[in-house]
């Protein structure tokens, strides 16, 4: 970008007429109050130390939300494992109930066959 | 790639602080007001800094950002007229050394009394000495507007000047025509 540099300086033979000088000099650069640049480098400061305060804070809930997101995982997975397994164990009792009551059945299938016979 | 210039904020705004501050105060006609403009532009300036290329590049965002702020600032302010830059300046009035001449001071009430692109532009033209052109890319304005400004500007200003103060005040004699076309 090709950007002028100031010369702010009043001169009377700038080409500008005697309105235009006394414009010149009437609208030269003003001091800028005192404690100015200090006022901006604490603000400056103010706002870095708030936007890393913001970052901290961001990373922060991040990570709480990464820490919940495995609890829960880990909880939802312990549980789905945990009724599987209830699951098997119900399983395995109705099957020896079953095998015990055929066994049962059997056995008084077998007594009432012999007590017709001796009849 | 690497930059050859790395830009040091604090340098930068000892440098130009002053400049922003008058662009400030002249186009809003308020110090305190300028103050704050000042030092917005100078914290976007920091959020901007890695953009920033060279301190000419620096110099022209500082001036288009202040110019800016400052119209949007009158725009929220409705600053106008020189009654109530008096009254501005009684509240917020400068420390006795850094006014300027009572001529000075006079036609710098009578520029806030102007149209906000013509004050920008006489500003840019008579504070920071830009020409037309520099300061139609400052404002990101078309030439022909800005240079009608300047000339409109410099015409109602010096028609002022003449109606309000004494010093301008010379029967029979012209004060030159407007060559603020550069």
């Amino acid at each position: 970008m090709d950007n002028p540099t100031p010369k702010n300086a009043p001169g009377p033979s700038d080409g500008f007429d005697e309105f235009e000088d006394k414009l010149k000099q009437a609208f030269l650069r003003r001091p800028a109050p005192p404690g100015l640049k200090r006022r901006i480098l604490d603000q400056r400061n103010r706002r870095r130390t708030a936007r890393l305060h913001d970052r901290v804070v961001l990373w922060q809930r991040l990570a709480a939300c990464l820490v919940l997101a495995v609890v829960l995982g880990g909880a939802l997975t312990w549980r789905h494992i945990d009724q599987q397994r209830k699951g098997e164990a119900a399983r395995n009792q109705v099957l020896t109930a079953l095998r015990i009551t055929t066994r049962t059945l059997n056995q008084i299938q077998t007594r009432l066959a012999a007590r017709d016979s001796d009849e | 790639m690497a930059r050859a210039w790395q830009p040091d904020f604090e340098r930068l705004v000892e440098e130009h602080q002053s400049m922003v501050f008058s662009l400030a105060w002249r186009m809003t006609g308020d110090r305190g007001l300028a103050e704050e403009i000042a030092q917005d532009v100078f914290l976007e300036l920091d959020r901007h800094m890695t953009r920033i290329e060279s301190p000419q590049h620096a110099l022209f965002w500082l001036r288009r950002v202040a110019i800016s702020r400052a119209a949007d600032a009158l725009r929220r302010r409705r600053v106008r007229g020189v009654d109530l830059w008096i009254e501005i300046e009684e509240n917020h009035g400068a420390p006795h050394e850094e006014r300027s001449s009572p001529l000075g001071a006079r036609l710098e009430q009578l520029l806030t009394t102007l149209p906000e692109p013509q004050r920008a532009a006489l500003v840019l033209r008579y504070q920071e000495d830009l020409t037309p052109e520099e300061i139609a890319a400052t404002l990101e304005s078309p030439l022909a507007t800005v240079k009608s400004n300047l000339q409109r500007g410099l015409k109602l200003l010096r028609a002022k000047a003449e109606c309000h103060l004494k010093e301008y005040v010379r029967p029979g004699k012209s004060l030159g025509g407007a060559r603020a076309d550069g």
